[in-house]
């Protein structure tokens, strides 16, 4: 299935990318992003929000709350809103800084769990009979919506939110369905993204499967273990081409394909196959009249378990070949639904320092998968245009394709 | 925009099946509350549950044998929703199906015995087998697997306007002629930690009824079930206007966003169906209908089917096309009786149009009008 088949009824409008925020353990804002990127940072510490010494896995890719804290509007007052709120508070405050002049009629976000710590205090409190005079709080912001909401009520943005809830593909959905919004010429400007913070509940679930790895994190490695949590948040905010040229804005990039699928062969497991990630990427080159000789690098989803490189490796290598592939979850971990939004800022950074993003602590090459993996250090690279993938519980897998824009 | 619903089924305290439970709702009926009781703390509260029988002829399948309540209830909703659209407009290709589905609190039953069983014992009790039924999207997954869906799934999380917002968002996905279908499933499961948090916040009573309208409000009570429409481009009943409305930062500005919904939408010969739930969204709806539309005849379902969130705009959603397609309505049940609103039953009505008011509790509002 072709998306956005327009058979000549109405040209299909491109889609820029005017402004960007991103908060990861990479750093906090584009630049901090791409310093640590160039400098193949390792961002995986030991676990200090939450009691892990009975879990397997014992790391994760942290934000602290002290530089949290010390983002502007996320002061002393703001102590009490959920530190996804205050990422998305932070994201913001980078993406409206580059355009003042965005005014979005829709925000689409994707996120897995929200304020899910509030409802873990909130469950605590209740469990122990005590410490539930903050409950109102925590259970009127534990809702998955409630970050963007915040964040736009302190930005003075009053546009509708659809948050997306596709598991580990939500950020890139996101910002597949913000493209396909802005791309049918229904909107002008859609604000998209994505956020998660670290939270027990999902850390012990992933440990409890044993997709996380008491190891260090290696996608693609033949001695890959499994996975480790991230947290963050990013914002893109998109724009009709033509807008966004005609009011002089500054163009960092085009987002020109999004491809989805579903793979129902299980709820945590891909189709070995391949076939569910293959067709999300064959739609975004699909929809972007683009062949896959012409993308010049791709963001994997790389979650380092078995079975997602297995799958998402050979996909990879039978539609692209020998086109150079790393997943930078190795760096900062798997930040879930603020995933895809990350990595898609990262691929902005990327083409515009024209470089490849390492993927960290490889060491084996997988005998079974046939990829160029960028190994251990960032490079020097011409890169036009990028493919970055996400794929999820529920057999969500989405992909988009983004374009450089011409000087 | 051309977006009709070509098929509905839903999943109710009063039953499955669209005409039975209309049938019911015409006849003033309530679902029964059942008590749900706080292990932890002792307390009950109250909730409509789903009785047994409504699920009783689901087929199986293997991806419902360990699924939650909230996936078999949409499951039910969903292949309802497609039987009653193939008996219309004849074949459907899965194919260009596309599938949003609307969740406020999820599989809330799974994801407290998960917590639960770590806080009691530790990480090393956790269950994996429970933990890929806590993600938003297992129900969605499950249904789109059930489906055969293998193109575009989407989870839209939110409050009680969630189910409008998946609405608006099937709308977008229809412009793309990728897709000629669109399933819109909205779905919840009752439990007493809901029930407990909804009372901690101030806006759950411990026992029915819901009266709604009532100043000061006295509380809503919990329900649960699923609501399924299946949207395409034939159908008799059309959906011709959405308002995504926006984000109210406290509660006594949701009127703001109400009244400008509506007036957006407002028709001479509209009824309104309205998402009063015995909270403070009564107030601001109210507010709204008496400046916009002060002679519409407004019912709203909920006093009836209790208060169940993701699900409750796609209810709304089938009661108005219910009230386009039979021209009856409902008495609303409850209703404070100084209001200065309409809420008589009505047989052989004349409206074409129907408004569906949907203001979430936790700061979401949206609208949309369906007509015939």
């Amino acid at each position: 299935m072709i998306f956005n088949e327009l058979s000549g009824k109405t040209p299909a409008s491109r889609v820029a990318v005017v402004a960007a925020g991103v908060i990861s353990p990479l750093g906090i804002g584009l630049n901090e992003t791409l310093t640590s990127l160039r400098g193949s940072k390792d961002c995986i510490s030991p676990v200090a929000r939450f009691d892990v010494e009975k879990c397997r896995c014992k790391t994760a890719g942290q934000i602290s709350d002290q530089r949290l804290l010390g983002q502007p509007r996320n002061g002393r007052k703001n102590e009490r809103l959920h530190r996804a709120t205050r990422m998305m508070i932070a994201v913001f405050e980078e993406a409206f800084g580059q355009d003042p002049g965005f005014t979005p009629q829709l925000t689409v976000v994707g996120t897995t769990s929200g304020g899910m710590s509030f409802g873990e205090d909130y469950y605590r409190a209740l469990h122990r009979h005590r410490g539930l005079r903050h409950s109102p709080g925590w259970i009127a912001n534990y809702p998955p919506q409630k970050p963007v909401i915040h964040a736009q009520h302190a930005f003075g943005i009053s546009a509708p939110c659809q948050v997306i809830a596709n598991a580990c593909a939500s950020g890139t959905n996101a910002i597949g369905h913000a493209f396909e919004c802005v791309r049918s010429g229904k909107y002008q400007q859609v604000l998209t993204g994505g956020y998660d913070a670290l939270s027990e509940l999902v850390f012990v679930g992933f440990d409890s499967l044993q997709a996380a790895t008491p190891e260090k994190c290696r996608p693609f490695d033949r001695d890959r273990s499994g996975m480790v949590l991230g947290e963050g948040a990013a914002v893109l905010a998109l724009e009709n081409l033509e807008s966004a040229r005609a009011r002089r804005a500054c163009v960092l990039a085009e987002i020109i394909g999004y491809g989805i699928s579903t793979d129902n062969h299980h709820l945590t497991q891909p189709d070995p196959s391949g076939s569910g990630p293959r067709r999300a990427m064959e739609q975004a080159l699909q929809s972007a009249n683009r062949s896959a000789e012409e993308v010049d690098y791709i963001n994997a989803h790389g979650t380092a378990t078995t079975f997602n490189d297995a799958a998402e490796g050979k996909a990879i290598a039978e539609l692209f070949g020998k086109v150079p592939v790393s997943s930078t979850k190795s760096m900062i971990g798997h930040s879930l639904g603020a995933a895809g939004a990350i990595e898609a800022v990262i691929c902005l950074a990327a083409l515009k320092a024209q470089f490849l993003p390492p993927n960290i602590n490889f060491r084996n090459p997988d005998p079974d998968l046939d990829l160029n993996i960028v190994a251990n250090t960032a490079r020097d690279a011409r890169i036009d245009i990028v493919l970055s993938n996400s794929f999820g519980f529920g057999g969500t897998n989405a992909s988009i394709l983004i374009q450089k824009v011409a000087a | 925009m051309n977006l009709r619903i070509a098929g509905m089924g839903w999943v109710t305290p009063l039953g499955r099946d669209i005409d039975p439970v209309w049938d019911r709702l015409i006849r003033g009926e309530e679902a029964t509350a059942q008590p749900i009781s706080d292990p932890i703390t002792d307390k009950t509260y109250c909730a409509f549950r789903i009785p047994t029988e409504a699920l009783k002829d689901l087929p199986p399948h293997p991806r419902l044998r360990r699924a939650s309540a909230i996936s078999r209830f949409a499951a039910a909703a969903g292949l309802d929703a497609l039987a009653e659209a193939r008996s219309t407009i004849g074949g459907i290709d899965v194919e260009r199906m596309a599938l949003v589905f609307a969740v406020s609190n999820g599989g809330v039953v799974y994801t407290k015995r998960f917590y639960h069983s770590v806080v009691e014992s530790g990480a090393q009790s956790a269950s994996p087998l429970l933990f890929p039924e806590t993600v938003f999207n297992a129900p969605a997954s499950h249904l789109a697997a059930i489906l055969g869906i293998a193109g575009a799934s989407y989870t839209l999380v939110g409050d009680g306007a969630v189910g409008a917002l998946a609405i608006k968002m099937a709308s977008d996905l229809l412009d793309n002629e990728a897709f000629d279908f669109c399933l819109v499933v909205g779905a919840e499961e009752a439990d007493w930690l809901l029930c407990d948090a909804y009372h901690k916040w101030r806006l759950l009573k411990r026992e029915p009824p819901i009266e709604p309208f009532h100043e000061p409000p006295r509380g809503m009570i919990l329900s649960e079930g699923a609501g399924a429409v299946l949207l395409a481009r034939e159908g008799t009943v059309q959906i011709d206007a959405i308002d995504a409305g926006g984000n109210f930062s406290e509660r006594r500005k949701a009127n703001e966003i109400v009244r400008r919904i509506l007036h957006g939408l407002a028709d001479e010969g509209a009824c309104i169906i309205a998402s009063a739930n015995g909270t403070f969204v009564d107030l601001a709806e109210r507010a709204a209908i008496e400046k916009e539309l002060p002679k519409a005849i407004v019912y709203g379902p909920k006093p009836a089917l209790g208060e169940s969130v993701g699900a409750s705009a796609v209810w709304q959603i089938i009661v108005a096309a219910e009230a386009l397609r039979t021209k009856r309505l409902p008495q609303m049940l409850r209703a404070g009786g100084q209001v200065g609103l309409s809420f008589l039953a009505v047989d052989g009505g004349s409206w074409s149009k129907a408004i569906v008011l949907s203001c979430g509790l936790n700061q979401q509002v949206a609208g949309l009008r369906l007509s015939i």
